[in-house]
């Protein structure tokens, strides 16, 4: 109980200072223009996604996923096959910055197993996985935050992150901007912690990369590719 | 004879001075390269486009057309709008795109 107090407390913290930093100034979103494709990765030790989707209009697109989650203990290990639809709810085009309001959501299949001593408990559910993402973006800041539920019968597994960062230098459009990026997350039922990465990011019109090790030790790397 | 010379002279630069034509737009929330990309792929598709420049600091997108080519506001406003962004005033003007690239970066230096 007060584990979970801590959690809220510290991403509620996080939110404020994202929300503070909105003062000074106000990317990438989980889909590319109309007509493309988007592809996504997502990896460390416990949280492995892959993710791809196709843009129908400016504002809808349709995907597939699949995701691989495992708790600190490493008792417990999920994969979950989602169909997903992603759409821009509102988007504020300003002279120096962009925001959006996001809502992603799927609908798949969840296998499970929980290593029990005596015991291991298997199973396979539909699970839902609606939830919604603001950003903010100018040429020098970043600022996001997530909140998607994972949910099945008798499994809440919902994610939450916060993250704020700055761009080293501006530069051309035709050439690779560096960023440090810290996040802050947490899959519920999987980790009591909160995980915490600053990271590297590299973003090109190409390309967006980022690297980073969390403070369990443990690397992080994320991409972005459109086509 | 003089009079001539001046005459193809004048004819030959006329009409290589209207051979550029360059829609330079202005647009709100352009902030990331990767997020603009999309701009540049669409400008870049279309068969009347010989060249595109993308400058984020600035907010401007131009598209250099081939010569004798056209291309309405509406369908420049319209792909970048499908791009994701908001076009708040277009111009044309007889400059190529390296023109318009050399201008802004001189502008960038100055400030």
């Amino acid at each position: 109980m007060q584990t979970t107090i801590y959690k809220q407390c510290l991403l509620a913290l996080c939110l404020i200072t994202a929300l503070q930093l909105l003062s000074f100034q106000a990317a990438a979103g989980p889909m590319g223009f109309k007509d493309s494709f988007m592809a996504m990765g997502d990896f460390n030790n416990n949280w492995r996604e892959t993710f791809i989707n196709y843009a129908i209009t400016p504002r809808d697109a349709f995907g597939i996923s699949a995701t691989y989650m495992r708790s600190d203990d490493k008792d417990k290990t999920r994969t979950l096959e989602e169909l997903t639809y992603t759409r821009l709810l509102k988007r504020w085009n300003m002279p120096e910055a962009q925001a959006n309001l996001w809502f992603i959501g799927g609908i798949g299949a969840l296998q499970g197993e929980n290593e029990q001593i005596g015991k291991d408990d298997d199973f396979d559910k539909i699970m839902v996985t609606p939830g919604v993402q603001f950003d903010y973006e100018t040429t020098r800041v970043y600022l996001a935050a997530t909140y998607r539920f994972y949910r099945a019968n008798d499994i809440n597994h919902d994610y939450s992150s916060v993250r704020a960062g700055f761009s080293f230098y501006e530069t051309e459009y035709d050439k690779t901007q560096p960023w440090f990026i810290l996040e802050a997350r947490n899959m519920n039922g999987l980790s009591d912690k909160i995980e915490v990465t600053p990271m590297l990011r590299l973003i090109n019109k190409s390309f967006f990369v980022e690297a980073g090790v969390n403070n369990f030790h443990e690397p992080r790397f994320n991409f972005m590719y459109i086509f | 004879m003089k009079k001539l010379y001046a005459i193809i002279f004048i004819t030959f630069f006329s009409q290589a001075a209207f051979a550029v034509q360059t829609i330079k737009a202005n647009v709100n929330g352009m902030v990331c390269a990767f997020c603009a990309q999309g701009i540049e792929k669409k400008m870049r598709a279309l068969s009347q486009t010989k060249d595109v420049y993308v400058n984020l600091k600035q907010r401007v997108v131009a598209i250099e057309l081939k010569e004798g080519q056209t291309l309405s506001n509406d369908t420049v406003k319209d792909l970048i709008k499908d791009a994701g962004y908001e076009v708040t005033s277009i111009e044309i003007t007889d400059h190529p795109v390296a023109h318009i690239k050399a201008e802004l970066q001189e502008k960038k230096e100055a400030k």
